[in-house]
């Protein structure tokens, strides 16, 4: 197991350097660089526009700016925001509880949802019930995370019965700790919903695929021939094995914890790390978008270990060791 | 059982939600303020009396990236650290004056060249620590401070800033003396009449809590937006507000300074509201409905926006002032640099450079825009054709008696013809050697506006026969092409303005950096530049203001004359205000919150 997990953090090593090479470039490649709205300021003058070229190694070729982030990154040295002025994990430590915090409650909402309806609608196959679910999980699927979360916010500015973005109410400054906490929650609702939707359909056609392939296996009708009772056929022989390909999905599903929501916060003005990376790539922070990548990139690969792990833990037929 | 537990839960939720929504409502936003002892040279407003409390709110595009007035280059961090700091000089937007600040009155030597700052006894910083002329002196050595660096032994700025720059005058940094512990004086090494201006935006820093940092080397790294979130009483300043809370991309919610130095007539410390807060929402339309739908209490509306908005004044109870022409500038100009790039070839092909280079092209071009049909089908009425380098907003140094350039078609083509260049059978205009007129508009992208003004340009282009191909380009690809690389005929572009013309410096002066059409020139490339040149120094050499004055208008005829840049439009400016707030005074330019410490509003008893 040990060497298992070896190998896998040792494949990273290659992958990072690609993809953060890729970013590097692509970045370099893109017109303009950080400095581009103070090159157009008449209140700064051209040394200072120099001095900070310097400072920040941008008037070096982009292999040697490349190889010193490396080098940064190699004695964990993530180097610091342009604009901020602050360490980039300073930076990103202000932001990503904002996005755990939203990252899993969509999760938890998606599963609270999916995994019975899955399990309801196999159960009542090609009811009316299952057509109408079938219906509303392929709508769902289909509407763009983006364009969910402007109805949403169109729908809180309408009614009022939301508010419109943010994490915290204007004055949650002056509120009692208690009223802060149901005043987080009250700004999570509408964002959770969005971000879990998309997650929702698919995750239910799965469970119900899963749960009909088993319904009908051989094992199952042994079972029931036995007379186990109905309730324990399910429980215990049906949805233990159906589930199975979930625990991968959710090694998926760790990997955007702190990515994922890029679309949702920046519509719906939450301000987790989704915001300040967007508007890091937008003004060229190099260093925060660098991070960012590197990030993204470590939390998919600790996801799909994790489902591995998880799988070989529920199920006993696969061995990770070969 | 179960569901009483469940029953219980619900309830719970549902109490606490009303809980919410009441108090997001009205927040208990009474504070306990200690009633300090005014400081010895207390500044007593003029402002009519008002009464303490209210939350004043208001939305900015971007959050400020450093509390560090060394570290930032930005209008939003400069935004928000001028409601915590103050500068020796402050500037009366109303009257367009400059009124003491932490400085309570100045005098200027014989040879004008010294000024001596007597300050104001008994202020205190924002943590009870008193104010005196060395967190002064500590300012201008912190923004001067030098070390060697360590590869090549050269003394380098030590805290590299703007202001090294900004205070070189005439080569020579300025001189910065302590005379006694209320009483400083600063010297320039030659006449220099922005200065005066120039002092007001260097915010003074506490010495007693910096101190530290400044010999050890991380004075940079103090008083980040880090600071803010952990430990916002470390920030301390003089200015009417302290910070109270920050949580980065959500808002910077600040609370009366209880040392600030000024009062009311009734021995009141200002400023009179409780809080103020900074919302940050990154896209304007948001923050427009924010304003329209009564949740801010002011903001700047664009004039695209103010139909729309003005409908719903009654209902939020708000008014919007038009507050005429916007002090930004808007233009086209021509590549003129005659150049070569690293392989030998011109930037620019020679042809190209003679049409740009004929005063008379440029006038044609002039002539062929119809800034009225702008005005009308863009702005819908809401703007003036431009006619200077600086906007009539700029009342005291715009020039209204430049060269207009009406819209006339006709007036272009003879402009043209006598100019050398002939008219096709096609209506196509050719030069001498018979090269159709043809070039490339760089405009920057993602705005409708400019988007729309171009396009109509280019149809105003077409109409005096010239083929004009617009290309939308990023920003930042504009900043590089036409100040880098050099490898465009002609773009578009709009500047901020406002303030003193010698701001506008490195675009009027040849060889500035941006003087767009041919910057950094080692000599004057042409007789009005050179002018232009000798008016910039002149200028600033002479404490007159009136002489000042007719300088800065001879420079606006000539470049009205010249055409190096095509002015096209200036939309008018709006600003919107609740009807509850008191003391509201709207200035010709700039903020119309730059009294925010005297306006207040009766408490809200609903």
């Amino acid at each position: 197991m040990g060497k298992f997990i070896l190998k896998r953090f040792l494949s990273i090593i290659p992958l990072l350097l690609g993809i953060t090479f890729l970013v590097f470039i692509l970045m370099y490649a893109a017109p303009g660089d950080f400095l581009s709205e103070a090159r157009a300021s008449k209140d700064i003058s051209k040394e200072r526009i120099e001095e900070m070229e310097r400072e920040f190694g941008l008037d070096k070729s982009w292999h040697i700016q490349y190889a010193l982030w490396l080098k940064n990154v190699l004695t964990l040295n993530l180097g610091e925001s342009w604009a901020y002025k602050v360490p980039v994990e300073d930076l990103i430590g202000q932001r990503i509880v904002a996005t755990l915090v939203l990252s899993i409650t969509s999760l938890f909402f998606a599963w609270l949802i999916a995994i019975p309806l899955g399990v309801l609608t196999a159960i009542h196959k090609d009811s009316i019930f299952d057509r109408l679910t079938s219906i509303l999980a392929y709508a769902a699927l289909s509407i763009p995370e983006f364009f969910l979360a402007l109805l949403a916010v169109f729908f809180a500015a309408s009614t009022g019965l939301f508010p419109i973005g943010g994490r915290t109410s204007i004055g949650h400054d002056f509120l009692a700790p208690l009223a802060q906490f149901f005043d987080y929650v009250y700004h999570l609702i509408l964002p959770t919903i969005v971000l879990g939707i998309g997650g929702i359909a698919g995750m239910m056609r799965i469970m119900r695929a899963n749960v009909l392939d088993y319904l009908r296996a051989e094992f199952v009708t042994t079972a029931r021939a036995k007379g186990v009772p109905e309730g324990w056929v399910m429980f215990k022989h049906v949805l233990r094995n159906a589930i199975n390909p979930l625990i991968s999905a959710f090694g998926f599903a760790f990997s955007g914890l702190l990515s994922g929501a890029l679309l949702v916060e920046n519509v719906m003005n939450y301000p987790g790390l989704g915001q300040l990376i967007y508007s890091s790539f937008l003004k060229q922070d190099q260093y925060v978008v660098m991070a960012a990548v590197v990030i993204g990139c470590v939390m998919l690969m600790l996801g799909n270990l994790l489902a591995d792990l998880l799988l070989g833990w529920t199920d006993p037929r696969i061995r990770l060791e070969k | 059982m179960k569901y009483s537990i469940l029953y219980k839960i619900l309830i719970i939720t549902v109490t606490a939600a009303f809980i919410i929504i009441n108090s997001a409502c009205s927040p208990p936003i009474e504070i306990e303020r200690t009633d300090y002892p005014l400081p010895e040279d207390v500044e007593i407003t003029d402002a009519s009396l008002g009464e303490r409390g209210e939350i004043f709110i208001l939305s900015e595009k971007s959050e400020p990236n450093s509390f560090n007035f060394l570290s930032i280059e930005d209008a939003y961090s400069r935004e928000a650290i001028s409601r915590i700091f103050d500068g020796l000089i402050n500037y009366d937007a109303i009257e367009e004056k400059h009124i003491p600040g932490l400085a309570k009155s100045w005098e200027v030597s014989e040879d004008n060249k010294s000024y001596t700052f007597q300050l104001r006894r008994g202020v205190l910083w924002s943590d009870g620590e008193p104010f005196t002329a060395d967190d002064v002196i500590f300012t201008f050595d912190a923004i001067f401070a030098k070390a060697p660096n360590p590869e090549t032994g050269i003394l380098e700025p030590r805290y590299p800033s703007r202001y090294i720059g900004q205070y070189t005058i005439a080569g020579e940094p300025i001189k910065y003396e302590k005379i006694d512990d209320y009483t400083i004086r600063l010297t320039t090494a030659d006449i220099y009449a922005p200065f005066i201006n120039d002092v007001g935006f260097v915010t003074i820093i506490p010495k007693h809590v910096l101190n530290e940092s400044f010999k050890d080397g991380s004075l940079l790294k103090r008083w980040t937006t880090q600071t803010a979130i952990e430990s916002p009483h470390e920030i301390v300043g003089t200015g009417p507000f302290s910070i109270y809370s920050y949580r980065p991309g959500e808002r910077l919610v600040l609370k009366p300074n209880l040392h600030y130095w000024r009062a009311d007539k009734s021995g009141q410390r200002l400023p009179y509201v409780s809080f103020l807060i900074y919302k940050y929402v990154a896209d304007f339309n948001t923050q427009t409905v924010l304003f329209a739908t009564g949740q801010t209490d002011a903001a700047g509306i664009s004039a695209t926006n103010v139909a729309w908005i003005s409908e719903s004044e009654k209902r939020f109870d708000f008014t919007i002032h038009d507050r005429g022409p916007d002090t930004g500038i808007s233009f086209i100009w021509f590549n003129m640099h005659p150049g070569k790039n690293k392989d030998g070839e011109n930037y620019l092909e020679s042809h190209k450079l003679n049409w740009f280079r004929e005063k008379k092209f440029r006038q044609a071009v002039s002539y062929g825009i119809n800034r009225p049909g702008i005005v009308k089908a863009v702005y819908f009425g809401r703007a003036k054709p431009l006619s200077s380098i600086i906007s009539p907003a700029n009342k005291k140094w715009h020039n209204a008696h430049t060269k207009k350039y009406d819209y006339n078609p006709d007036k272009s083509k003879n402009l043209l013809q006598e100019a050398g260049f002939t008219y096709r059978n096609d209506g196509i205009l050719a030069d001498e050697n018979g090269i159709p007129v043809e070039f490339e508009l760089l405009v920057p992208d993602g705005s409708q506006r400019s988007s729309a003004i171009s396009t109509t340009f280019m149809e105003n282009m077409k109409a005096i026969g010239i083929n004009v191909r617009l290309s939308y380009i990023d920003f930042g690809a504009l900043i590089d092409r036409t100040g880098k690389t050099f490898a465009y005929d002609a773009a578009m572009m709009a500047f901020t303005g406002g303030g003193d013309p010698s701001g506008g410096k490195a675009m009027y002066r040849s060889d500035g950096f941006l003087h767009l059409w041919h910057p950094e020139q080692s000599e004057p490339a042409t007789a009005w530049e050179a002018r232009i040149d000798e008016i910039i120094d002149a200028q600033e050499r002479t404490l007159d203001e009136s002489k000042r004055i007719e300088l800065i208008h001879e420079m606006q005829n000539i470049f009205s004359d010249q055409m190096p840049l095509i002015y096209l439009v200036t939309p008018n400016a709006y600003s919107g205000v609740k009807n509850k707030w008191n003391n509201i005074q709207v200035p010709p330019i700039g903020s119309i919150l730059w009294n925010l410490d005297e306006i207040w509003t009766l408490k809200d008893n609903g």
